[in-house]
């Protein structure tokens, strides 16, 4: 069986790529507490780190999509508008609790996913795009026109009072929800690197890089698209009850077509296809935006060159940089202790 | 009776314009299988260049000129930088790649007119009543440039030797190239052409709408669609795509106001799951395998 793993890397469970081997739990873990660290450290800048972990959810939905799977979307605000309504809905005229809405949240992503993703995964990547750009902006005018009965149209909806608090972690709380974030970013991280490992990551990438294939070794390449399609468009969901929980309200314009592009951006600002791209690449995004808000009006101008350097020179991202300066340190290390190694065999000879 | 027979004008004004921007991305897909996002900036940099020069100058057939110019200038330079690095590329880095670039030009129109929607005065403010109908003559004169333009076009991939080979370059480019033909030159003159048509589509409509930074994205979904459901790389198609997403809008708009804003969109949702081929597509090229 050795063998077989080991001439086949990328179907071997634990042979994987040279870059992905130093993926040890350690990332997560230290990534979360840099996070958390760095609120207290700039304490005016919690709504930005929120955001950022928030983001991060959605950009690793979208990362599935785009790095795995190799479809781009230009829809994704409309699975991030259907979460935010669901759990906003719920909280606005149903009931009070905060952790049911999530749950509706991811209810509602598993059915979107049900519904749109047979129709969907079987066309090509540009027809991806577009079809999912026309849902986002019949999405929008639904919330917007149709159901202006119970969304209130552009007015959106209010609901802090109705929230009940919760134990332990108060989540109308701003710095407890905060926390609360970053534990839901880290339980989402640890699934994600557990999928990336899985023979299931390695499926995933199969489909990207050749389909047909996949096909002939005798993979049902539909099922393993549909279940991509389904994780993006759960964590694009969860992502949105976050958000509506976050700000108490909701509006049509988290759904406005002109947003597709931000979560496209920072999938590759991060790194596509990489494990903690999505992280990288909110944390990246957000930041150069808020920057930039420094100084411009208007973020188009950066974000666009920026985009285009990373397409051409860092076709990584920002996390394939830190994973190169870290694999360096790495094979430093190793190289010294080969040397040391060999010296001691010339002492010893 | 009177307002179906206006909404039928102002439909084929709307188609006219559709098709004249929708040109550079179809022919962009169709000749070098690269899905342009950046084809709006044409639009919008002709739309302003048109405003800038009539409010110049006051002439507003100059400025429609000077706008299929500086269409054909950014075309030109898209082209020879950007486009023919992105061939044979994976379509993600396409698309993000000429988004960027759209993002880019975006922000340069920001920086030199500001972030503010500017009016555009009608040159022709004329309406005609012709049995009891008024018609606006300026809607009926963008259809007739926007035919103009379609039998040009049509006369020059059909009946010219350079047409002719474009039209060849498209089935097979190898092929082409053997017989010591530059297919890249005769690309970016096709390309540089239909960029510049949509600067001229960006003229003429500026004044039935407010020239802003972002009216770009608008036209983008909208020429997408126009696009697609003509058949990605079909001229004929899309021009035939554009007369029906014209009067889709128009006559959807007079029938209940909210279908102008929604109705293209369920057709290109009903499209690309009915008949993703569009109306003159080629066989297969929708679907993954």
């Amino acid at each position: 069986m050795t063998s077989i793993t080991n001439t086949v890397p990328a179907f071997g469970k634990y042979e994987l790529a040279p870059h992905r081997r130093n993926m040890s739990i350690l990332y997560p873990i230290v990534f979360i507490l840099l996070l958390t660290i760095s609120r207290y450290i700039f304490p005016n800048k919690m709504t930005l780190f929120i955001e950022v972990g928030i983001f991060a959810i959605y950009v690793m939905g979208n990362n599935v999509l785009m790095g795995y799977l190799g479809l781009v979307s230009f829809g994704q605000p409309f699975y991030l508008s259907v979460g935010a309504y669901s759990a906003a809905l719920y909280l606005a005229h149903v009931g009070h609790s905060v952790y049911i809405a999530m749950a509706l949240s991811i209810v509602a992503g598993i059915g979107l996913s049900l519904v749109f993703g047979p129709i969907f995964i079987r066309l090509r990547s540009s027809y991806f795009t577009l079809i999912n750009a026309a849902l986002c902006a019949m999405g929008l005018f639904m919330f917007e026109k149709l159901l202006i009965g119970v969304t209130n149209g552009n007015d959106g909806l209010w609901y802090r009072k109705k929230m009940n608090p919760t134990p332990i972690l108060n989540l109308k709380n701003t710095s407890d929800f905060f926390l609360f974030t970053m534990i839901i970013l880290f339980i989402i991280l640890l699934i994600y690197r557990q999928i990336d490992r899985s023979a299931l990551g390695a499926m995933f990438r199969g489909v990207r890089v050749n389909e047909k294939k996949m096909e002939f070794i005798g993979f049902n390449t539909f099922k393993i698209r549909w279940l991509g399609f389904g994780i993006a468009s759960v964590l694009s969901t969860f992502a949105g009850s976050l958000y509506a929980i976050n700000l108490a309200f909701v509006n049509p314009s988290l759904g406005e077509n002109s947003r597709a592009i931000e979560v496209v951006v920072a999938t590759l600002i991060g790194g596509v296809g990489s494990l903690y791209g999505g992280l990288f690449g909110a944390l990246g995004f957000l930041g150069i935006k808020d920057i930039v808000s420094n100084f411009v009006s208007r973020w188009e101008l950066i974000v666009g060159i920026i985009t285009l350097v990373v397409l051409f020179k860092f076709s990584g991202g920002l996390w394939g940089v830190v994973s190169s300066i870290t694999g360096r340190i790495n094979r430093n290390k190793a190289l010294t202790r080969i040397k040391e190694k060999s010296k001691m065999k010339k002492k010893v000879q | 009776m009177d307002k179906w027979i206006t909404a039928v004008i102002y439909g084929l004004g709307q188609g006219g314009i559709l098709f004249l921007v929708s040109l550079a991305l179809s022919i962009g897909y169709g000749l070098m299988r690269v899905v342009n996002m950046e084809s709006m900036l044409y639009y919008t940099f002709g739309a302003y260049v048109s405003y800038t020069i009539m409010k110049v100058t006051g002439n507003f057939f100059f400025g429609a000129l000077c706008a299929f110019g500086i269409g054909a200038i950014l075309g030109f330079i898209v082209e020879t930088q950007l486009l023919r690095r992105l061939y044979h590329k994976e379509m993600m880095f396409t698309v993000s790649a000429t988004y960027s670039v759209f993002l880019i030009g975006i922000g340069f129109v920001q920086f030199i007119w500001g972030l503010n929607p500017k009016p555009v005065a009608m040159p022709i403010d004329k309406m005609v009543r012709i049995i009891g109908v008024s018609i606006p003559v300026y809607r009926v004169i963008v259809f007739i440039v926007a035919a103009v333009v379609y039998v040009l076009i049509t006369l020059m991939l059909n009946r010219t030797i350079a047409g002719k080979a474009i039209m060849a370059g498209v089935d097979s480019r190898p092929q082409v190239e053997a017989l010591g033909i530059n297919v890249n030159k005769i690309f970016t003159v096709t390309f540089v052409i239909a960029s510049g048509i949509a600067g001229l589509g960006g003229a003429l409509n500026a004044p039935m709408m407010m020239v802003g930074p972002y009216m770009g994205f608008d036209m983008l979904l909208l020429s997408f669609i126009t696009v697609i459901f003509g058949g990605l790389g079909s001229v004929k198609g899309t021009a035939l795509s554009a007369l029906i997403m014209g009067q889709v809008m128009s006559l959807g708009g007079t029938l209940w106001s909210p279908l102008a804003f929604i109705a293209p969109f369920l057709v290109m949702f009903i499209v690309i799951l009915v008949r993703p081929n569009g109306l003159f597509g080629v066989k297969g090229a929708s679907y993954a395998g």
